[in-house]
């Protein structure tokens, strides 16, 4: 087989997996357009022949979307503070102090990852009433999510940190800079494209986190877009255009985010790897 | 070197230990104000450590360490007001050459037209003044270098400090660079201590050279002392180019001459007496033997191989330990020839084979 024909094939490979992979995000644009029947023709139809926009409208305002949405960006927005403010901290020094201890912090950061939310949830839950904190469950879901994407995040930037070479800093003292000075003046900024991919990929996560505000959050005007949505859903849903609209409009965001910055995204996690 | 108040930077007793490893051993180093100090060794030997726990990135464990008159033990690095040039340059990526240069002024306040001055000044005399707006990663190695450099000078510390400042250029610009540091030096009378592996940079830039192997500083002069008069076989091995040679003898029953063990039992006439019985080891600069073309002289040796870079010839010989001789300008010798080789008396020098110290004059 010639180079170019091996090209070709590994291409068409490559779009047939992506189609796949794609499809139910399509299906869902797709479903939340169509009237009532369509969406029920056999064969379903694959593309929207009479696309109902006023469904969007419809959803928003039933079902009180901004509230949700603000509830969601107040929570991702809250948690990615959270982290970035401790995290960074303790990147640096994992990412500049070899020690048998901090090998053991770093395994055991590692472990708080294996770890899933709906085992920790109840733990959590126990502690957080304890604590009184259930009586402001957005904070609680912020601290929650904080700690559970934290390990996420201090390994990432860590690896970044590490991509800084000593001597700057070292150059920085002599220069006469202190320690901290010397962080903040040279480390940061070279480490900044780490750190803002990292909490742009932890504002995602939280954007869309479900197990802690289901179980935290019983107020629904205190509710997040992904306790909503689920709140669409019952065991008789027929509404499926509407459920798909309110996910559309909720999703929609997060990935214009990540295929507006999806170039600094790649080269930020590889940044450790690629002189 | 010079009395207590012209030392710039004076160490006594300075121990170091990483754990369980003893990483300098008891140094004792004096740097005089205005002297231009090279540290020199095999990779591994401490220089660089030294040179580290002189700016303060690396505490000393025990021992004491003076600038200026002060001692700086715990003083953290900002304080002692020296100037550090890097191997690597550590140009700070994400600032202007001109941010580059005026960052140490602007952290001790410095007002921004007068630095902005500074900056200008520093990069007139360096040849820098057009590339200001650039950023390091739009320099070439060897402008990073004078940005590097520039960086050191625009503070004008107490001393400077050269981490192997020349490793990561090519061979021509290295010697100019080598000349270079060496008159920017002399022109703001500075005080430098400067790092190398290269021996050949320690001989040619400094004043004073420290030759360091595992953590001791193993002799401490002048260059061509050092050349002249090596302490020990590792001194001697490791200064001069190529490398002096190591041929193992003993003294001669006359006192005066000794037998080399290449094989054949050749003498060789000494212009001191030395004491018999104790196995010994002669050194011979290749530079310092000659061809005896009436083939009269005491060593006579095959030849193996012959080098010649058009300048000199390097002739090797086919014996063991194999003998290497310079000499000037294209050689008339080739290989599996017969030659005769001689030295002056003076020239030889002699180390006791077990301990590998010098061994001066003895009799008896």
């Amino acid at each position: 087989m010639s180079d170019v024909s091996k090209h070709r094939l590994m291409l068409a490979i490559a779009c047939i997996l992506a189609a796949v992979y794609l499809f139910p995000l399509y299906w869902m644009y797709v479903t939340s357009l169509k009237s009532g029947s369509a969406m029920f023709a056999t064969p379903p139809g694959l593309f929207p022949v009479d696309p109902q926009w006023s469904v969007y409208s419809y959803v928003w305002e039933s079902r009180d979307m901004g509230r949700y949405m603000w509830n969601s960006l107040v929570i991702a927005a809250g948690s990615v503070a959270l982290i970035v403010l401790l995290g960074t901290g303790c990147s640096y020094v994992l990412a500049r102090y070899r020690s048998r201890w901090v090998d053991v912090g770093l395994f055991l950061i590692l472990m708080l990852q294996v770890l899933p939310a709906s085992l920790l949830i109840t733990p959590i839950f126990v502690g957080f009433s304890q604590l009184g904190l259930l009586n402001t469950p957005r904070t609680a879901v912020i601290i929650a999510i904080a700690a559970k994407s934290m390990p996420f995040y201090v390994v990432l930037v860590r690896s970044t940190f590490m991509s800084v070479p000593m001597e700057l800093e070292e150059a920085a003292l002599v220069d006469g800079n202190s320690r901290v000075g010397a962080f903040f003046n040279i480390v940061l900024p070279l480490a900044r494209n780490g750190i803002l991919v990292s909490g742009i990929l932890i504002f995602m996560q939280a954007f869309g986190e479900f197990v802690y505000s289901k179980s935290m959050i019983q107020n629904i005007e205190l509710q997040p877009a992904s306790v909503g949505l689920n709140s669409f859903m019952g065991p008789n849903t027929n509404e499926w255009n509407n459920i798909l609209a309110f996910a559309s409009m909720y999703v929609t965001p997060i990935l214009a985010i990540f295929v507006l910055l999806q170039r600094r995204i790649v080269s930020g996690l590889t940044s450790g790897a690629l002189k | 070197m010079s009395n207590q108040t012209d030392l710039q930077i004076a160490l006594t007793a300075v121990n170091k230990h990483y754990g369980a490893y003893h990483a300098l051993k008891n140094i004792d180093l004096r740097i005089a104000k205005g002297s231009f100090v090279a540290l020199v060794g095999p990779s591994g030997c401490g220089k660089s450590t030294l040179l580290r726990s002189m700016a303060g990135l690396e505490s000393i464990t025990s021992g004491d360490l003076f600038i200026a008159g002060e001692r700086m033990n715990n003083v953290p690095p900002r304080k002692r007001d020296l100037a550090m040039v890097f191997q690597s340059y550590a140009l700070y990526p994400h600032m202007t050459v001109e941010e580059n240069l005026t960052y140490s002024l602007r952290i001790r306040g410095v007002k921004k037209a007068e630095a902005k001055k500074a900056a200008e000044d520093v990069a007139a005399t360096t040849g820098l003044s057009g590339l200001m707006g650039r950023y390091p990663r739009e320099l070439s190695g060897g402008q990073r270098q004078r940005v590097a450099m520039s960086r050191a000078i625009i503070r004008h510390p107490k001393a400077f400090l050269f981490d192997e400042p020349l490793s990561n250029l090519d061979a021509a610009l290295r010697v100019h660079m080598r000349k270079e540091i060496r008159a920017l030096h002399d022109r703001l009378g500075a005080t430098s201590v400067y790092v190398t592996h290269d021996q050949i940079e320690a001989m040619t830039m400094a004043d004073h050279v420290v030759v360091m192997r595992q953590g001791i500083i193993e002799q401490q002069g002048a260059p061509l002392d050092l050349y002249d008069r090596p302490v020990n076989r590792f001194v001697a091995g490791f200064i001069g180019s190529p490398a002096m040679n190591f041929v193992p003898a003993v003294a001669g029953d006359d006192g005066r001459s000794l037998l080399l063990d290449l094989g054949d039992g050749q003498r060789l006439a000494l212009d001191r007496p030395i004491a018999a019985g104790r196995p010994l080891i002669a050194g011979l600069r290749p530079e310092h033997l000659v061809i005896d073309p009436t083939g009269a002289g005491p060593i006579r040796l095959r030849v193996a191989a012959v080098e010649s870079t058009g300048s000199s010839s390097y002739i090797t010989t086919a014996s063991k330990p194999e003998i290497v001789l310079v000499t000037n300008g294209r050689s008339p010798v080739a290989p599996g020839d017969m030659i005769t080789i001689g030295i002056a008396p003076q020239h030889v020098h002699v180390f006791d084979a077990e301990t590998e110290a010098r061994i001066e004059m003895l009799t008896g």
